[in-house]
């Protein structure tokens, strides 16, 4: 963790918010330049690859179609990745790392 | 040592905390040689949210910024309460509340009653009496007329400041609202009740709330349709999933029924269920199909998820989600609404909205735990029970059983599929909550779950590791049977604190689940027992 939250922060002259846990509060300032910024500061990761990225798009677009990150057997399965190979791109794992970066606000409901 | 807190103390406007949450203080627990310790909140949240209650915070309640906050915060929580008192301004509960705050004789049982209490090293300000007491004095003091009269003779001393209603809000939110207490309770005082009405007139009339609860949970529900943000879309491509993920796992190409119009039963699952846990609702699928039953699920907002957190905190997100439910079921054309494996949601459409649903409004609503019960006891099903050959507990959740009444159907099903199955100690209606009761569950704001872990918890944690005693070391894999979606969700969170996965292969799951991984159609195992999750 590179900087301390939660708190208000500006990226790339957009103002981002982070909850107390890390999670993007205001997701529709989502950017891949607020990623990156994400991925640095909150998440630890220098350098975002093209695997990275691959599942980040992914994540983004099936939390903006369907207003939740998908349940892990979807996620692999569209993806190809394995849970493995998931927790080696993003330590904190899918809900905590890769959706985080992807911008999706922290799980809510009975999950 | 665990301390004495008088109620003069609980307005003492200070920024240290009344008690402190200390590891010794705690009840023991067998078999577990270390723990995660303690951990104070940082200064960044202390400096702005009220911490003073016990160093943790469920609602995080901003420190007032002047005077006139102070003002206010006082006045509406006295309004409130007059409100709440009137049969106009509180027509579900007024009653019990009013009768509840005029009558305790002070016996203590329910204190003895309270896990909360208990595991906490028997602290004061969690005992049931002690929370009533704090409202009844200010009750008495503003709204009786001995009250009135005598002053502190019959109210006992008391300072209704800002500090004693954030105090007492927060304190509101260390009741798991399990009404153990109440059950025990000589005349029938319902001190969970109390605890609720704290929460109701806070939100209701100072709109302060946990976030999971409100703006997460009951806004969010009525604005997509759920409180984990699900819209139809994503419903309906998980309902695609768990038809191939059936296939795939049993072997069995099952058309799960949804927006069936005129199908006898409505089922209506927790919507945490198909994202964390879709073997459940996967495994109802497969029992409703093989017993020849009409049912359907529904895609409408609201319709795909059971919940309603207004149960917990408020009455009119409690009935504005109940008449949706209902809505649905009658555009549908449904028999009646069966609501899944959730013991809240049970509360709140089955028994807490009867008042509510009255003459265009009315339609049967029941849990599905004792039609899953009669499919069992009348062997539709073909059932090795060797199958579920591995030790297994059960938990009650509070809602179902002791509120709901629902005992013995769960016991039927689980004898008959469970060779070692075992009772916890106690159990059915004496049962102790799983720490997540009344949204604990879900509120994860600040260093909630830390508290919940140590405190709530533990004694649940005790009863399981007491239930598996003679397997615990023995790397077997076991099995708490948690029929509701908030206990797994409180079960999986403290195995994961406790490591009861890692160092005993304590797992979780439902009770659809054992029934299907019983069924000798179903060729491979349903349950996994590689897989903690």
């Amino acid at each position: 963790m590179v900087v301390n939250y939660p708190g208000e922060f500006e990226v790339n002259g957009k103002k981002i918010v982070i909850d107390e846990d890390g999670f993007l509060q205001n997701p529709e300032a989502w950017d891949e330049k607020v990623a990156e910024w994400i991925a640095i500061n909150i998440e630890g990761i220098a350098q975002l690859t093209e695997r990275h990225w691959k599942l980040i798009r992914y994540l983004r677009k099936y939390w903006e179609t369907y207003g939740v990150c998908p349940p892990i057997k979807i996620l692999l399965k569209e993806t190809g990745e394995t849970l493995e190979s998931i927790y080696e791109l993003f330590p904190d794992g899918p809900a905590h790392g890769a959706c985080k970066v992807a911008g999706a606000p922290k799980p809510t409901g009975c999950v | 040592m665990s301390k004495i807190v008088d109620p003069k103390e609980f307005s003492r406007e200070s920024r240290e905390p009344l008690i402190k949450i200390k590891l010794e203080d705690l009840l023991k627990l067998e078999g577990l040689k270390e723990e995660p310790p303690i951990k104070d909140p940082p200064a960044a949240w202390t400096q702005r949210y009220d911490f003073t209650l016990d160093g943790h915070a469920a609602v995080g309640i901003p420190i007032p910024k002047n005077e006139e906050e102070k003002r206010v915060l006082v006045e509406k929580f006295l309004k409130g309460l007059e409100k709440d008192l009137s049969y106009e301004g509180n027509w579900t509960f007024a009653q019990q509340f009013k009768l509840s705050l005029d009558y305790c004789v002070k016996c203590g049982a329910c204190e003895e009653a309270c896990p909360i209490y208990t595991a906490s090293g028997k602290q004061n300000i969690y005992s049931p009496l002690y929370r009533s007491e704090i409202l009844r004095r200010v009750y008495r003091k503003h709204f009786t007329t001995a009250g009135k009269l005598f002053g502190t003779l019959v109210t006992g001393d008391i300072d209704e400041n800002w500090q004693l209603i954030t105090r007492l809000i927060e304190l509101s939110y260390r009741c798991n609202i399990c009404r153990r207490c109440a059950q025990v309770c000589p005349i029938g005082i319902d001190n969970g009740l109390i605890a609720r009405e704290i929460r109701k007139i806070a939100s209701q009339e100072l709109g302060i709330a946990p976030k999971e609860l409100h703006e997460k949970g009951t806004v969010l529900q009525l604005k997509v349709g759920s409180t984990t943000g699900m819209n139809p879309e994503g419903f309906k491509k998980i309902v695609k999933m768990m038809e191939e993920d059936i296939e795939s796992k049993t072997g069995l190409r099952i058309k799960i029924p949804v927006d069936e119009k005129g199908a006898d039963i409505l089922l209506i699952h927790n919507a945490g269920e198909f994202l964390s846990w879709p073997e459940n609702p996967e495994a109802y699928a497969i029992i409703f199909e093989k017993a020849g039953l009409s049912w359907t699920l529904s895609s409408e907002p609201v319709g795909y998820d059971s919940v309603n957190y207004g149960v917990w905190y408020d009455d009119i997100q409690l009935a504005r989600i109940a008449k949706k439910h209902v809505e649905i079921a009658h555009k549908l054309g449904v028999k009646r609404i069966v609501v899944g494996e959730c013991g809240h949601a049970t509360k709140a459409l089955v028994v807490t909205a009867e008042r509510l649903l009255t003459k265009e409004n009315y339609i049967p609503r029941e849990s599905v735990i004792p039609i899953l019960a009669e499919i069992v006891d009348k062997g539709k099903l073909d059932l090795d029970p060797l199958k579920n050959d591995f030790p297994v507990t059960l938990h009650d959740p509070c809602n179902i059983v002791r509120l709901s009444g629902i005992v013995e159907p769960q016991r039927k099903i689980l004898k008959k599929i469970a060779p070692r199955f075992r009772e916890m100690e106690p159990h059915g209606v004496c049962n102790y909550c799983c720490g997540g009761g009344s949204g604990f569950a879900i509120i994860h704001s600040y260093n909630f779950d830390q508290w919940k872990n140590k405190v709530a918890s533990r004694m649940k944690v005790k009863q399981i590791l007491d239930a598996f005693r003679q397997e615990l070391n023995d790397g077997s894999f076991k099995y708490v049977c948690a029929p509701c979606s908030n206990c797994k969700g409180e079960i999986r969170d403290f195995i994961s604190h406790y490591k009861l996965w890692d160092k005993f292969r304590i797992n979780y799951g439902g009770l659809a689940e054992l029934v299907v991984n019983a069924m000798n159609e179903v060729k491979n195992p349903f349950i996994q027992k590689d897989e903690f999750h």
